[in-house]
């Protein structure tokens, strides 16, 4: 609407001949101009690709079938591959401490070296304690599921088809920042 | 240049803004000062879609080590760790969780509203062990009166000795069928229920019931942003007569005086401030005695099996309650002392953790358990112990060059009793009121994380065993209160707040008259 405006405010000036002395009365400057603009962004997952560079190709290719068999497509409702969940697990996890690290990628090397996926997860078949599981990739696993979870249905991809399935879905929130210095 | 205050106050949370509402309504002058910015309900927030976050939700990793409540939207409200420091042996994490900003930690807090009783009041008379306060029931009840409608506490009337009836908007809601069956439950095992009692509205804090009243007597000046280092005294009085500060931003030194000292810094922080100031400890019991609640976060987790398959309707599923203390009233019934109290809530989807499953078969499961959560949390008294402490730590200090604080604190045999009989209950309980039980635990959060760290500058009636008065008055120095959660001597299983308003507010009017009698 206010490009529209402006178009017209354009067109409102007299078309000059060649040679002509230009006269151009003083006009009011238009008000979209006069406007603070709110310029519309988007989130770059959503139209750019991220570089992987944490996790090393074996690992990663681990990382994406473990994501495809947790969370996989159900009808129309993405999984964790089209919400980009690997790209983005990858990201944490080269943000996070040494020994969730060291966590990951002894997991998804153990995960990778065996074929058999349903064996490779009988551990998330057991019963969920609050207990600490008994070994690291037992306890990998554990983690892997709420991380791959949590980062599917916190995406943009995910969130849009729930919400128009189910108004008020969620995934939205308040974002505080009253402190002036992080 | 320095303008004259009658009295200076250290922390705008509860205690302080408390504080402040009544002293200013009185024609005093007081000068607040607060470590943190205000924050602007205006400016300082937006809402947003959690894939906007640049964690998507998760947070930056190692932000908050110790700050479960923090999550990526609200991480700004809490107190910086690095900022920040503390320590503790690593055999004994301490989580310790701050708010620095004007309101405190009111603009977060649960709401939930429980008057002690003289179950904590005149613990030692009941069972014996530990000190008495220096007050009873009936000292704080008028406070209390006054307390619940400014911060207008929703509950019901139920006569139960150990949670005093208040002054409350009656909560005449009914009880969804779930709730119904688990409250028969208790009631045949002698349990008894009732209604959440906490603070309404928008907003309940000091920021929006208690500082713009008192702004609007012309009588509060408000410092932000201003991190106290010490209280200074007078050599020859040894009374406190200011506090040095530093600007948060810059670390630019300034000082500030007034006639009386006020502390509501937070239980913690106004021990440590005490302690960096070396005043106030003649009974060395100062940074004592600390203690908080356990608490037993989902003690059990069950699901109503009516509801399962998209019937959990408003009818059947929703809504919750609270089981005041229900152990040790009548005699030492068990093998802990003192007793615990529950939240109970139904309703929600219980959390995928819970189901040994994943894929496919995984999402069918939770949407067949959509709203048929049955869930219970345990809150329950800690003994307060001598050996339980905080010190200055030498060699930690924070990023304003103040010595940090060290924090010893562990749970005893009589905490994991507590804790396990809360699960064997409550497991009864689920199981007799129908419900599927999905699991069940024992462990208490670390001491610290349920945000109700109490003592370490407790009130007492000998000046050899406590730090200060009935009147939350320094024993050794007569112009410094301090008012916050620091001066509890036991805490019940009740939470704190309430009490630390009623507190405050019956110093600051003992302060008032003190002052009108050029007795301080």
């Amino acid at each position: 609407m206010r490009r529209r405006t402006a178009l017209q405010t354009l067109a409102a000036f007299p078309v000059l001949a060649l040679g002509q002395e230009p006269v151009v009365p003083p006009r009011p400057v238009a008000r979209a101009v006069e406007e603070t603009p709110k310029i519309e962004s988007t989130v770059a997952d959503s139209v750019t690709a991220p570089v992987a560079r944490f996790f090393s190709a074996h690992q990663y290719t681990a990382l994406q079938r473990l994501c495809d068999v947790i969370l996989p497509a159900i009808g129309e409702t993405p999984g964790a591959l089209a919400a980009h969940a690997p790209e983005f697990l990858d990201f944490l996890l080269s943000r996070s401490t040494a020994e969730r690290q060291k966590l990951y990628r002894d997991g998804l090397d153990r995960f990778a070296a065996q074929a058999d996926t349903a064996a490779a997860l009988a551990p998330l078949r057991l019963p969920w304690t609050y207990d600490d599981p008994p070994g690291p990739y037992d306890r990998f696993l554990r983690a892997a599921k709420d991380d791959i979870l949590t980062a599917t249905v916190n995406s943009r991809e995910w969130i849009e088809v729930v919400s128009r399935r189910n108004r008020g879905a969620g995934g939205t929130g308040m974002y505080w920042f009253p402190v002036d210095q992080q | 240049m320095s303008a004259n205050h009658d009295v200076l106050i250290i922390g705008s949370g509860a205690s302080g803004g408390m504080v402040a509402h009544t002293l200013t309504r009185k024609g005093i002058k007081c000068l607040m000062l607060d470590a943190g910015p205000p924050v602007d309900y205006t400016r300082d927030r937006a809402l947003k879609h959690v894939y906007e976050l640049p964690y998507r939700g998760f947070g930056r990793p190692g932000r908050f080590p110790h700050v479960t409540q923090a999550n990526e939207f609200n991480a700004n409200l809490w107190a910086d760790e690095r900022q920040n420091p503390y320590t503790f042996d690593a055999a004994d994490p301490y989580y310790w969780v701050r708010v620095r900003l004007i309101g405190g930690k009111t603009l977060v807090w649960g709401r939930a509203s429980w008057r002690l009783s003289d179950f904590e009041f005149a613990c030692k008379d009941h069972d014996g062990f530990g000190d008495n306060w220096p007050i009873r029931y009936k000292d704080l009840a008028p406070f209390y009166d006054s307390v619940e409608p400014l911060f207008r506490v929703a509950g019901r009337k139920e006569g139960l000795a150990q949670i005093p009836d208040g002054i409350f908007i009656p909560d005449d809601s009914s009880d969804t069928e779930s709730v119904k069956r688990f409250i028969a439950a208790a009631k045949a095992k002698s349990i008894p229920t009732t209604k959440s009692r906490h603070a309404t509205g928008q907003l309940a804090s000091s920021a929006n019931l208690l500082l713009p009243d008192a702004l609007e007597t012309g009588n509060l000046t408000i410092v932000p942003n201003a991190v106290v280092r010490e209280i200074t005294t007078d050599r020859n009085t040894g009374l406190a007569n200011g506090v040095n500060f530093l600007d948060r931003r810059t670390g630019r030194e300034l000082h500030a005086t007034a006639r009386v000292l006020v502390v509501g810094a937070s239980t913690l922080e106004s021990t440590r401030l005490l302690l960096n100031s070396k005043i106030a400890n003649s009974s060395g019991v100062l940074g004592h005695y600390l203690f908080d609640q356990i608490y037993v976060k989902d003690v059990v987790q069950a699901v109503v099996p009516e509801a399962r398959g998209g019937k959990g309707s408003r009818k059947l599923m929703g809504g919750g309650g609270y089981i005041p203390r229900f152990r040790n009233l009548q005699t030492r019934e068990k093998r802990f002392l003192r007793g615990y109290a529950y939240d109970f809530g139904s309703g929600g989807t219980p959390h995928p953790r819970y189901f040994p499953l994943y894929g496919e078969a995984l999402q069918k499961e939770l949407a067949s358990a959509t709203n048929t959560s049955f869930s219970m949390t345990t809150m329950g008294e800690v003994l307060p112990r001598f050996e339980n402490h905080v010190r200055i730590d030498p060699e930690v200090r924070d990023a304003w060059g103040i010595p940090a604080l060290h924090i010893r604190h562990r749970y005893t045999d009589n905490e994991h009793e507590m804790a396990k009989d809360s699960m064997n209950v409550a497991e009864e309980l689920c199981h007799d009121a129908g419900f599927e039980l999905l699991e069940k635990h024992a462990r208490m959060v670390p001491p610290g994380e349920s945000i109700h760290e109490l003592g370490t500058c407790r009130m007492g009636v000998d000046k050899k065993t406590s730090v200060l008065n009935q009147w939350n008055q320094s024993h050794d120095v007569k112009n410094l209160f301090v008012v916050d959660g620091s001066s509890f001597v036991t805490g019940g299983s009740q939470n704190p707040t309430l009490t630390i308003l009623a507190l405050s507010m019956r110093s600051a009017e003992y302060m008032a008259e003190q002052m009108r009698l050029s007795a301080i």
